[in-house]
């Protein structure tokens, strides 16, 4: 992807995410969106376990604003 | 073992995975917020804090349900005057965003046996890991939240180093391992041949590549992290750190990050940049160090000669820079996205200096049928720089008629080293009823290869020699310098399921378990074109974890108390008073139903002096004396012990309780070299490395605590009960042979009795406790047992069986804080029977006549039961064992003492 390319789909990102945030839900409209279930990572432990376990396996473990450190590689 | 091809560990710090209810992203309705919201009525705007708690509690209210607006007003302006009291200093208490809470998680991944064809390898066990996992969250000062982790990584088994051919792979003159051949056969199309077989037509052609594995001892991982959080009404910004360390990788890292909310919160931005630095120091394993040539690796190799032995280490620096910028968007009352793009840049020693790659050099002949050729095991060579790039989109969408919702989860990864790999993720997180949760997940990933990749490298060109007649390879003369056979680095696919449970019990506590089976395939791979099936494995990864919230139930008994907070969550939690740390079953839960959830940390220490009886004696009398028929090679120089323990009470009446205490253990042992004894070739050697690690879970106790009388100020009880072997005693530990001929080989062998996870015996183990309470002073008294209920465990021998007795007396300081004094007798006996396998006699250590003995130790406390509102029923416990006297048996390191840690609450 050459750069210009790549500003383009920044801007068509802005732009989607622009309509979007047109949209309106009234705080008394958001009980489904509160529930624990509706939670980006419903249960954060697990999933660092699972995520050390495909990153000591898969090549495409860096790159997310994560931090952490150390091998534990098996 | 080594370093990843990408060794970034996620700490648990992200800012923007934090639930959707949290302070930051406050998309509550009004009518779960009118609860317990904090209505900051100055403001016209609508800023809602909810608790997920509140959340967990009110869920079942119907999402379409509207409260309507009059109602609405009047419920606000109540609210707002309760928020404004909540905001006067002093009054704010614990109570608003996300609950505190620890958690405690055990998870467990086993491979599955990889095809080795019939090579020695074969017989290696496949890689185990253990990982055990603590955080504990902490809001405090209203808008402050700390995060804790602490991480623990413990593993054995066998990982592949490289690929060869399986016509190259010759099993090693001791029979232990099967390693490449450096003199080969290839035909015309420089493909390997079989050799062995004769056919009319002349040799067959057998391309089949097959893995090389070693098998490592056992190695821990040690990770603590931390984050600080700071939250306004619309964002929040959070630093962190924290430290790794391994015997071979240590890491560092510092993160900061923060979050906008926008659009009445139904958008926020999030935005962090972490910092990583690490310092590798890798020794070789000395078994393959002749068959490998580390000259392309210039000063990152260092060969030197320890304890007699020739020990090549390689060291190097990395450094990882990371930001993020992320968007969640509420889409609709159904639907919320976020989307995230992420860079990093990882420079210095990438490589992992454990991998190796084979160069086949084969001189072209034209007319000739048959070629012989070098095959060479070089260390594996990656760019100095890498480029990441991440493009992570998350939907979450609520399914109506079943009260679910369905996470959808793409990943889009790049990186100049030529990887893309694409990631779908789809999980169903599906309420039961009764606090139950099942969610079925389904995961895809699929990677393209990295430039610089293959199962092995051919050179049609003869062997560059650095020096003629000697095997070292003149590196500037092969044509390329990036290389890798890292499978991790090849072109794959995998295809992973799995599910999790959740159940929430009542407010306080909330369990999860989980399993996944992963398969890793090169057909898998997108597009087709992956690795060739030698490389396909699979593995299973399970855990279980307990999650305790801090303040729950106590305000409810907080708001209608006195004053005396503290004095009446020390009745109801504590009837025994403040017994020291170091005392296990101090005492009971007062009332049926209660229930405790602790957590117990131990260490111990032993270095110094080797002690006879009472005395020290000089090194030349353990050689003498301290290995029965044969001469002392070795002496402990230090062990370390660490024991992380739960502790999970419940009293079904008021006159019993049972405990559950399930137990991980890691020991670490350093041993020298006695003057004179270290060189003979055959010796046990440590390639350097005089260090043995072991650990993984611990025996798990099982207890009945049975109240047999009590008056005010005077208890008894007795605990029945013990531990199941649970614990592994068959850890073993890989020791180098140096024959006077030949080439180093390897042999397993158990490890020193000291260093098993367990007993691996059922051990009885009671105890009869008196507890006591009077003014400003407390005190007890416990004698307690420890009874082998078998002959011998499963490796052949069984620890001896202990009694100890302690008496105690502590003073409360102030009403919250109490210190004690103890003194502690121990008599432990010796080992009977013996290992019944390969085990190495080189030291006193390894002598079941050198365990146990006589000792006598003083305790010193402090004990604390949490004062900050918000926090009560907490307890907080320190205690350090001092030795005083060792009467030991046979040959034993001196103790340095022990430092016990324990916290505790009670519901």
């Amino acid at each position: 992807m050459n750069n210009t390319k790549r500003i383009r789909a920044i801007l068509l990102l802005c732009l989607v995410f622009g309509i979007l945030s047109c949209s309106t839900v009234a705080p008394w409209e958001r009980g489904r969106l509160a529930k624990p279930h509706m939670a980006l990572v419903p249960f954060p432990e697990q999933g660092l376990l699972r995520e050390h376990n495909y990153n000591s396996r898969e090549a495409a473990s860096g790159g997310g604003a994560s931090s952490g450190g150390g091998c534990g590689c098996y | 073992m080594g370093v990843p091809p990408a060794g970034v560990v996620v700490a648990a710090t992200k800012p923007h995975r934090r639930s959707i209810c949290s302070p930051k992203n406050r998309f509550c309705s009004m009518a779960l917020v009118t609860e317990r919201v904090r209505y900051i009525g100055r403001k016209l705007k609508k800023v809602f804090r909810c608790e997920s708690r509140v959340t967990q509690e009110k869920s079942s209210i119907s999402d379409g349900e509207r409260i309507n607006s009059s109602n609405m007003k009047k419920r606000s302006s109540l609210h707002a005057l309760r928020a404004v009291a909540l905001t006067l200093p002093g009054l704010a208490q614990a109570t608003d965003g996300d609950p505190s809470t620890f958690t405690f998680q055990y998870g467990r991944y086993e491979e599955g046996k990889r095809e080795l064809f019939d090579t020695k390898n074969d017989e290696f066990d496949p890689i185990v890991v253990d990982s055990i996992f603590g955080n504990v969250s902490l809001n405090f000062l209203d808008r402050f939240k700390f995060s804790g982790n602490y991480t623990q990584d413990t593993w054995s088994g066998a990982t592949p180093i490289t690929t060869a051919p399986l016509q190259f792979m010759f099993d090693t003159p001791t029979g232990a391992s099967s390693f490449a051949a450096t003199n080969v056969f290839v035909d015309a199309d420089f493909d390997p041949v079989d050799t062995s077989v004769f056919t009319p037509s002349g040799l067959l052609k057998d391309t089949q590549l097959v893995h090389m594995v070693t098998s490592a001892s056992v190695e821990t991982r040690k990770q603590g992290d931390f984050g600080l959080t700071y939250e306004w009404d619309e964002a929040a910004a959070t630093v962190g750190g924290g430290l790794s360390s391994e015997s071979d990788y240590e890491s560092h890292f510092v993160n900061i990050g923060g979050s906008l909310d926008f659009n009445s919160k139904l958008t926020t931005v999030d935005f962090g940049m972490s910092y990583t630095w690490s310092d590798i120091d890798v020794n070789l394993d000395p078994r393959f160090d002749p068959y490998i040539d580390e000259g392309n690796h210039g000063d990152d190799v260092e060969i030197s000669i320890v304890d007699g032995n020739r020990v090549t280490s390689v060291t190097g620096k990395r450094r990882d820079w990371s930001a993020n910028l992320g968007l969640t968007q509420v889409l609709n009352k159904n639907a919320l996205i976020e989307s995230s793009i992420g860079y990093t840049r990882s420079s210095g020693f990438l490589e992992n200096a454990y991998k190796v790659v084979g160069f086949l050099f084969v001189e072209p002949m034209p007319g000739m049928p048959f070629l012989s050729g070098n095959f060479d095991g070089v260390l594996e060579q990656r760019p100095d720089v890498r480029n990441q790039w991440v493009w992570d989109n998350r939907l979450v969408h609520y399914v109506e008629p079943l009260d679910a919702s369905v996470h959808a989860d793409y990943r889009l990864y790049h990186d100049d080293w030529g990887i893309t790999a694409h990631t779908l993720e789809l999980d169903w997180n599906q309420p039961l009823g009764r606090g139950w949760t099942v969610i079925p997940r389904v995961r895809y990933y699929s990677q393209n290869e990295a430039d610089f990749y293959q199962p092995f490298f051919l050179f049609k060109q003869a062997k560059p020699l650095l020096t003629p007649g000697r095997p070292d390879i003149d590196f500037s003369q092969v044509p390329i310098s990036e290389y890798s056979s890292d499978h991790r680095l090849s072109g794959f696919g995998t295809l992973s399921g799995g599910i999790t449970i959740a159940k929430q019990i009542g407010d306080a506590v909330s369990l999860k378990a989980g399993f996944e089976y992963y398969t890793h395939q090169g057909g898998l791979k997108l597009g087709g074109g992956g690795e060739d099936d030698f490389a396909d494995f699979d593995y299973w990864a399970a855990n279980a974890s307990l999650t305790v919230d801090l303040s729950a139930k106590f305000l409810p008994v907080l708001s209608s108390s006195s004053n005396d907070h503290f004095g009446l969550h020390r009745h109801r939690g504590h009837s025994g008073g403040h017994a020291p740390a170091g005392v296990m079953f101090s005492h009971m839960l007062p009332s049926a139903g209660d229930f405790m959830v602790g957590y117990r940390y131990m260490r111990s220490e032993r270095h110094g002096d080797i002690l006879h009886g009472t005395g020290s004696v000089s090194d030349a009398t353990i050689i003498s004396q301290g290995c029965g028929n044969v001469q002392c090679s070795f002496a402990p120089r230090q062990m370390i012990m660490n024991m992380h323990m739960l502790d999970i009470m419940y009293a079904p009446t008021d006159w019993l309780n049972l405990v559950l205490m399930p137990q991980f253990v890691d020991m670490e042992m350093d041993l020298r070299p006695l003057p004179g004894q270290s060189l003979d070739v055959g010796e046990h050697q440590h390639g350097g490395n005089s260090t043995h690690e072991t650990g993984g879970v611990g025996d798990t106790g099982l207890y009945a605590l049975i109240k047999l009388f009590e008056t005010p100020g005077h208890h008894l009880h007795m605990a029945l009960g013990g531990t199941a072997p649970t614990g592994d005693v068959a850890q073993t530990s890989i020791r180098e042979e140096h024959p006077p001929l030949g080439a180093a080989g390897t042999v397993e062998e158990f490890v020193h009795y000291g260093m098993q996870n367990g007993s691996g015996t059922w051990d009885f183990r009671p105890s009869l406790t008196y507890t006591g309470q009077g003014g400003a002073f407390s005190w007890g008294g416990q004698l307690s047992g420890i009874i082998r209920l078998d002959h011998r465990n499963d490796s052949g021998f069984a620890f001896g069986d202990e009694f100890k007795s302690t008496l105690w007396t502590s003073y409360n300081l102030f009403s919250w804080l109490s210190a004690s004094v103890r003194m502690v007798y121990t008599r432990q006996g010796e080992i009977r029977g013996e290992y019944d396998g390969p085990h190495s006699e080189i030291g006193p250590m390894d002598f079941p006549e050198s365990y146990g003995g006589e000792y006598w130790d003083l305790g010193l406390g402090l004990s604390s039961m949490i004062p900050f509102s918000g926090f009560e029923g907490n307890r907080l416990a320190f205690e350090w064992i001092q030795p005083l006297n060792d009467d030991v048996n046979g040959f034993q390191l001196e103790r340095e003492g022990s430092l016990i840690a324990s916290w505790s609450i009670s519901y």
